[in-house]
């Protein structure tokens, strides 16, 4: 008679046992109901388990350790600093019979309701060198560039600290409507990323100058100090297209680029892990990469 | 400095930082502690043999400091910490309680001994095997299950009685 236990039930889960060991507990639970509610009380926790932790693997890795596994240290006074985010593909592997667990469709349905917090993240390989933008981000901008970013630091630290007195196009009920308000006056209109997955509420619009034409400030505020209210700032272009950067300027982080037309910068005190997360999702979003 | 090794420690990060915080429970802690074990790793990587598991080698360094740290000072969080800032403030209600739901599960997996929070999170939320786990914690096989079917035994429990299991249920059968 082979053991009857918890731990053979779990090592069963876990695809650790032989075709024998397999065998016997499967006929085990063909006649134990008390232990084929076990075995799915079993997988149903186990799922939990995972569900619980998965919110790290979505998580921009901070600077810090970035640095850290490149062997250098963060410096918050070094303005030029370049960090790519990464990302994760997955697990190593699920191993054995995990595929099967009885507990799945609970597990799955909770998944679900937190997919939503973390689709953001689906689309970052747009960003990533070697995925759909296939470059590195540039060290850089180029000299020329320095005073429209600067100007954008500035749009956004006027925003974030003024309140909603200067903006345009303040978010009705309708978002959207603020948008085609301020399209009007942009070429080629603006779409308005849905960046509440980051806990980032659209609160208004306003047009501002980039490149030396008309630009639409989209300003979001969020609870979230980690990430902290942040500008998204579209406007056209007539440079050619040019790869994700990150710059710094008076104390904010940028992160720009352009696209078939358009210029992008990310305007926000967040660091530059949400800043590639968030832009990644605004790139996936907006199909400007 | 060696661009691979550098890049194998990228790739693994994320595994880390989930490893790290399921061992200590806090996110800040975590990170100083992938931190330290990147530190660890790199001053070491002679001693990382070529054709053996880099995950595994990263697993264990980051289990060694903590198992090092929760020596040397009496490590414990508050409750809820695990949960900050994550929590927006329009969430939808169906959200946050999937959310109440796994906060309850950490704090269960939180609960336990330090060794079978361990033995947990390699082998049920990273997916290693119990030989992988084993080489990682420098155990034997049996322990590990042993470990594992203590771990998965108290968490259903806690999961139990706190009503996280029944909430899930409840959640699914909504949907």
């Amino acid at each position: 008679m082979p053991k009857r236990s918890d731990e053979r039930l779990i090592a069963y889960l876990d695809g650790a046992v032989d075709v024998t060991e397999r065998r016997e507990v499967e006929a085990w639970l063909e006649t134990d109901p008390v232990a084929r509610d076990q075995l799915a009380a079993l997988a149903n926790s186990a799922s939990l388990a995972r569900l619980a932790f998965d919110d790290v693997m979505h998580e921009p890795v901070p600077d810090r350790l970035l640095a850290a596994a490149r062997g250098e240290t963060v410096s918050s006074n070094n303005p030029t600093k370049i960090v790519p985010f990464m990302v994760w593909r997955g697990s190593a592997r699920r191993g054995g019979l995990r595929g099967s667990w009885a507990g799945l469709p609970v597990a799955a349905s909770l998944f679900g309701l937190l997919l939503g917090g973390s689709a953001a993240y689906l689309g970052v390989s747009k960003f990533m060198p070697g995925g759909l933008g296939g470059r590195p981000p540039a060290v850089e901008m180029a000299a020329a560039d320095n005073a429209w970013l600067e100007n954008a630091a500035g749009y956004f630290k006027l925003s974030a600290s003024a309140g909603d007195g200067l903006i345009d196009v303040p978010a009705t009920s309708d978002p959207h409507e603020a948008l085609q308000k301020i399209g009007q006056s942009v070429p080629q209109g603006v779409r308005l990323p849905d960046l509440k997955p980051w806990g980032l509420n659209f609160r208004g619009a306003r047009l501002v100058v980039a490149e030396g034409r008309p630009a639409a400030e989209l300003i979001f505020t969020t609870d979230n100090k980690a990430i902290g209210p942040l500008s998204l700032i579209i406007g056209s272009s007539k440079e050619p297209d040019a790869a994700p950067t990150l710059a710094r300027r008076q104390d904010v982080n940028l992160l720009y680029w352009r696209h078939q037309g358009r210029a992008y910068v990310l305007v926000g005190q967040a660091d530059a892990g949400y800043l590639w997360g968030i832009a990644n999702d605004v790139a996936w979003q907006l199909d400007a990469v | 400095m060696n661009n691979r090794f550098s890049d194998q420690l990228i790739a693994v990060l994320p595994r880390l930082r989930r490893f790290a915080r399921g061992l200590t429970g806090s996110v800040v802690e975590a990170d100083d502690l992938v931190q330290a074990a990147c530190e660890r790793a790199l001053a070491r990587q002679h001693q990382f043999q070529e054709g053996t598991r880099f995950d595994s080698w990263m697993f264990r360094i980051v289990q060694t400091i903590w198992i090092d740290q929760i020596r040397s000072r009496d490590v414990r969080k508050e409750d809820g910490e695990v949960a900050e800032d994550r929590l927006g403030s329009d969430e939808p209600v169906r959200r946050i309680e999937a959310r109440l739901a796994l906060d309850e599960v950490r704090r269960a997996v939180d609960r336990l001994p330090a060794d079978q929070r361990t033995v947990l999170l390699l082998v049920t939320v990273d997916g290693l095997s119990y030989k992988e786990a084993a080489e990682v914690v420098r155990v034997p096989v049996g322990t590990i299950m042993s470990r594992l079917a203590r771990a998965r035994i108290a968490l259903q429990s806690h999961l139990e009685a706190s009503g996280a299991m029944r909430r899930s249920t409840n959640d699914a059968e909504a949907q």
